[in-house]
């Protein structure tokens, strides 16, 4: 039984060398560089997510958790994938925890509201995984910089792969109804009728749709393909519908974006051979970098990464390049912002630099699914580039006074 | 290739006439699928007043039970069985030492049932994190099949409204022909009544809740094999459940039937018809409706 | 009564105080919780004061906040003008909805849940008008004639103004005849009646005033957030003012407000360093039920009747 008084002994002798021992600390220079990190965490897009968390941090774990000499704590905010809260995690990060930039958000429509943020604080962000075309056209923010991708930047070099590779001529197009879905569909679309192809019907479908069997049905008989920008669980139920009503026997389906490495687990081999996605990173690339990244990643994680985390990890390969650049000195930001501007990275999905848009250049592959035995996970299901498009710009070949002048793609 | 007019118009009715049909069957099998988690909801609020904002949660979980039993011993039947008597379980602890203690106040259901609803959610994504899963379809169900008149159309949401009609016809023979289900019928009439028979009223709540808990837990690993289960699908289905519910009337069983029949074509006309209005096409009748009748088709005044 | 009073003024003068007190963040923080415990005590007029649960008060929040951002970042509208358009819009929207007032209990709560949806549904699809999913972005500070509001502290005051003065409208409001009507409504409806009062019109009135009030809230949201976004209109958002109302105490003015800081805070604070926080808010809100059915307010007021020694 304590006394009152040993019980106070213990605590004081345990807080005493606890003070002891953060005094005996080294004292550092300029102290850590924190990273305010933005994933969506809880909410409907969790697994990606989980995948951006891991990508990121598996990034700073290979690298000593350091930079420029400087030693990387990273501060993160639950985004849940709701403009406000993200619009308010930011703020916390930027406000409260003194981050010295931020990387995220992912959602598309998360974008706007963190750019806001880096626009009166003049922290700055590298916006990793959220598409909206905007941030790096109309919209720009000086201290927004994009290390992933713009929407309409994967739509475009499709529509070329329909025309040319494929030979169609008259094409369904299926597309998610909000602005993911809208810049990548109208994107594939705008290439695919410039050079004479023909829209055999535009079908959108609000996130959510529980069954596509609607959809399908309203399909042209006298199409010659199917091409489709699916997001969320409707990847997965168009799957589904598309063979359980049939659909298979009648018509060919195209993924311009459609089936990633986070929700193959879940379908089966029909899926292998099937086109799956027009996009800046598939597993199944074939380079050194990617090579090291997919088997750390899947010995880590258990499971073949997608380009959520590959888009992390690279935000954070970027982030680092840049900062071993500037000496680690990032409460400099312009000269941060001008670092990331400036460099260029070999990513596991291929050579990265920004345009003067702050939008990377970057291949785009049209990859298949594809069937391989993995070392560590065995029977897996990849996708493997079929075409690569080199060195593609958000532009596409358009100059990019003449692209902005035509203006966003709206529905 | 120009076609005579009449033959493409032709054409075109034939379309028309075969997407009616699709969408009719398309329709009803999300109907059944809402019957399986309206019915239990109207009951138990028909017989105990409790307005249980947790259905959504028990839907889940009990599909992500079953994602996983279906997984381990690829047995669908199996997997039925543990997600629907997770939930009697589950439901039996939330109703005695929560919702009990509170009493006839809906307000408070709400909140408390709400509150229930979070935490569920939120172990299910801490378990199951926030993949898609799809419950596995037995072999026997896969695919589709052609109906007469060429329609070729999955087999799984056949046996989904074969499943849901035979659950509407037991379950209203149970309530209309049996004695017990004269009980129930008596106590939602008035169960002062009932209770001064010297009937154990709270025996027979028990068990209408458990069997809409099962029903619930049930409905989550059959949706699950179709709709997908993920962070958030609680609240969609949630939605669609009240939806009925509202239309046919708390308390009914007749009208959890008309109800779900009701918003399942609504929804599958309306995202057919007007994909932009969705939200509207469901909302906006029902709106309407309860204007002019406030307690729903078949729901009986306070 | 004046100790009442002196604690008012000393609260009001913290509040003054707070941002040279605190950081940016908590200011921004506290500008929250203000708006949306405004919000709450909007849908708690109908709750707590004639027992009706409405599920749609986001709807005007939301229409409120989008007129006035369209006005202002599409057609170069001035805050002067903006501004009361987007609570004259929300406004009418609640005297639309206000038909819902025909309904009783729990058929009050679904069909104010439709109303909801369908504005939420057409902020998300009417595309062309709204921004969709992106919303309408940019929204400037608000400025009326010569003076601009520059940044989060200044807009704090101005928020803190508004919400004071709202706050004082709404206690003469509640303790009016009208109000006092309302809870008798509330108590029973039937012997309002019986004694021939016109209870449809009360409610009708009722509802369309915390319309009111949930438009103002939406139109300090939106220069607030500076930004608006479907979302705005959602379930989640009518349901948590409610429950803000209720955690925090119905009936009561303090009560929104304090249901208010507690579910921001948690969501804010709590998710830094804790994933699950959503759970955390659940357990609240059983814990509130089960052992505060009265909220924050009702476990104050029965402390208080418990120290004088009065019966609970």
């Amino acid at each position: 039984m304590h006394t009152l008084g040993q019980l106070a002994r213990t605590w004081a002798l345990a807080v005493a060398a606890l003070l002891v021992g953060l005094g005996a600390a080294p004292a550092q220079d300029k102290g850590p560089i924190r990273i305010g990190f933005l994933p969506p965490i809880t909410g409907p897009l969790a697994s990606p997510g989980a995948e951006m968390v891991n990508g990121f941090r598996m990034f700073w774990e290979q690298n000593n958790m350091s930079a420029g000499g400087r030693k990387i704590e990273i501060v993160t905010g639950d985004t849940t994938c709701n403009p406000d809260q993200a619009l308010t995690q930011a703020r916390r990060l930027v406000l409260q925890e003194k981050v010295h930039f931020m990387v995220g958000p992912l959602c598309g429509h998360e974008g706007p509201a963190v750019s806001q943020v880096s626009k009166e604080t003049g922290v700055p962000l590298v916006m990793d995984a959220a598409g909206a075309d905007n941030v790096t056209k109309w919209e720009r923010v000086p201290t927004v910089v994009r290390t992933a991708v713009s929407s309409s930047q994967i739509g475009h070099p499709f529509g070329e792969y329909l025309y040319k590779e494929l030979g169609l001529r008259n094409v369904t197009f299926i597309g998610q109804d909000y602005t993911f879905g809208h810049e990548v569909t109208l994107g594939a679309i705008e290439t695919f009728k410039a050079l004479g192809g023909k829209v055999a019907r535009l079908i959108w479908n609000p996130i959510g749709t529980k069954d596509y069997g609607t959809t399908i049905a309203t399909i042209p008989a006298d199409t010659d393909g199917v091409a489709v920008t699916i997001v969320g669980a409707d990847r997965i139920r168009l799957f589904e519908d598309w063979f359980n009503f049939g659909m298979d026997k009648k018509h060919k389906i195209y993924g311009t974006y459609w089936l990633q490495e986070d929700m193959l687990p879940q379908v089966d081999d029909r899926a292998v051979g099937l086109i799956a996605n027009s996009l800046h990173y598939a597993s199944g690339i074939d380079t050194p970098e990617n090579k090291a990244f997919v088997d750390a990643y899947a010995a880590k994680h258990k499971r073949i990464p997608s380009w959520f985390a590959e888009s992390a990890y690279t935000a954070g390969l970027w982030v680092k390049t840049a900062i071993d650049s500037i000496n680690g000195n990032v409460e400099d930001r312009d000269a941060f912002l001008k670092a990331m501007r400036t460099v260029q990275i070999k990513a596991p999905r291929g050579p990265l630099k920004l345009d003067a848009y702050d939008n990377p250049i970057q291949n785009v592959y049209v990859a298949k699914v594809e069937k391989t035995k993995h070392p560590a996970l065995g029977d897996v299901l990849i996708t493997r580039p079929v075409k690569t498009y080199e060195a593609v710009s958000q532009f596409w070949t358009w100059k990019p006074e003449e692209f902005l002048a035509k203006g966003p793609y709206k529905r | 290739m120009l076609a005579p007019p009449g033959a493409s118009f032709a054409l075109f009715l034939r379309s028309f006439m075969s997407g009616v049909i699709l969408q009719a069957i398309n329709g009803i099998s999300l109907a059944a699928l809402l019957f399986l988690l309206a019915s239990g909801f109207t009951l138990t609020f028909g017989l105990m007043r409790v307005v249980n904002m947790a259905y959504g949660a028990y839907y889940l979980l009990g599909g992500y039970i079953g994602y996983s039993v279906a997984r381990r011993t690829g047995s669908f039947e199996l997997a039925i069985l543990c997600g629907g008597l997770t939930i009697v379980v589950l439901g039996f602890f939330v109703d005695r030492f929560l919702i009990r203690p509170i009493g006839h106040n809906h307000l408070a259901q709400v909140l408390l049932t709400v509150g229930v609803a979070f935490v569920i959610g939120e172990v299910c994504l801490a378990i199951w994190g926030g993949d898609n899963l799809r419950v596995a379809i037995p072999p026997w169900l896969r695919g589709g099949m052609e109906l007469p008149g060429g329609l070729f159309y999955p087999k799984y949401r056949l046996a989904l409204i074969v499943l849901g009609t035979s659950t509407a016809i037991l379950l209203w023979l149970l309530y209309h022909k049996t004695h017990i289900g004269a009980v129930v019928r008596a106590g939602v009439d008035d169960r002062e009544m009932v209770n001064a028979t010297g009937i154990n009223v709270d025996r027979l709540f028990a068990l209408v809740s458990a069997l809409a808990s099962f029903l619930a837990g049930l409905a989550g690993v059959v949706g699950g094999a179709f709709l997908t289960l993920n962070p958030g699908a609680e609240w969609d289905i949630l939605v669609l459940a009240l939806v009925v519910v509202i239309v046919g009337g708390l308390g009914s069983l007749e009208g959890a039937i008309l109800g779900s029949i009701i918003v399942g074509l609504l929804d599958a006309y309306g995202r057919w018809l007007l994909p932009e209005f969705s939200y509207f096409v469901l909302f906006g009748p029902m709106a309407v409706l309860l204007l002019f009748r406030a307690t729903g088709i078949f729901g009986k005044e306070q | 009564m004046t100790a009442r009073v002196l604690l008012l003024v000393a609260a009001l003068a913290i509040a003054a105080a707070l941002p040279s007190l605190v950081g940016e963040f908590w200011v921004t923080l506290l500008t929250q919780i203000m708006i949306f415990g405004l919000l709450a005590l909007s849908a708690d007029l109908l709750l707590g004061h004639a027992g009706l649960f409405s599920l749609c008060h986001a709807a005007f929040f939301a229409v409120a906040a989008y007129t006035t951002a369209i006005l202002q970042v599409r057609h170069g509208v001035s805050t002067a003008l903006a501004a009361p358009a987007g609570i004259l819009a929300g406004t009418i929207l609640s005297f639309v909805f206000a038909f819902a007032v025909r309904t009783r209990g729990v058929y009050f709560i679904l069909i104010t849940l439709a109303f909801g949806y369908i504005i939420w549904g057409v902020a998300y699809r009417w595309a062309s008008f709204t921004g969709g999913d992106n919303g309408v972005t940019n929204v400037p500070f608000p400025a009326i004639g010569g003076l601009r509001v520059a940044g989060p502290t200044q807009y704090y005051y101005v928020v803190l103004v508004a919400v004071v003065l709202i706050a004082l409208a709404y206690r003469v409001l509640i303790t009016s005849p009208f109000g006092l009507t309302l809870r008798g409504i509330k108590s029973s409806e039937s012997r309002m009646r019986s004694l021939g009062y016109d209870v449809g019109s009360h409610l009708y009135v009722a509802f369309v005033l915390s319309g009111l009030i949930a438009s103002i809230a939406g139109v300090l949201y939106v220069y607030y957030n500076r930004f608006i976004n479907p979302v705005a209109a959602s379930f989640p958002v009518s349901l948590e003012a409610v429950l803000m109302a209720i955690v925090g105490g119905t009936g009561t003015i303090l009560g929104p407000f304090l249901g208010s800081g507690i579910i921001l805070v948690l969501r804010n604070w709590v998710s830094g360093f804790f994933h699950y926080y959503t759970a955390v808010l659940g357990i609240v809100f059983i814990v509130t039920v089960l052992f505060a059915p009265q909220g924050i307010m009702g476990l104050v007021a029965r402390w208080r009747a418990g120290n004088r020694g009065e019966g609970a």
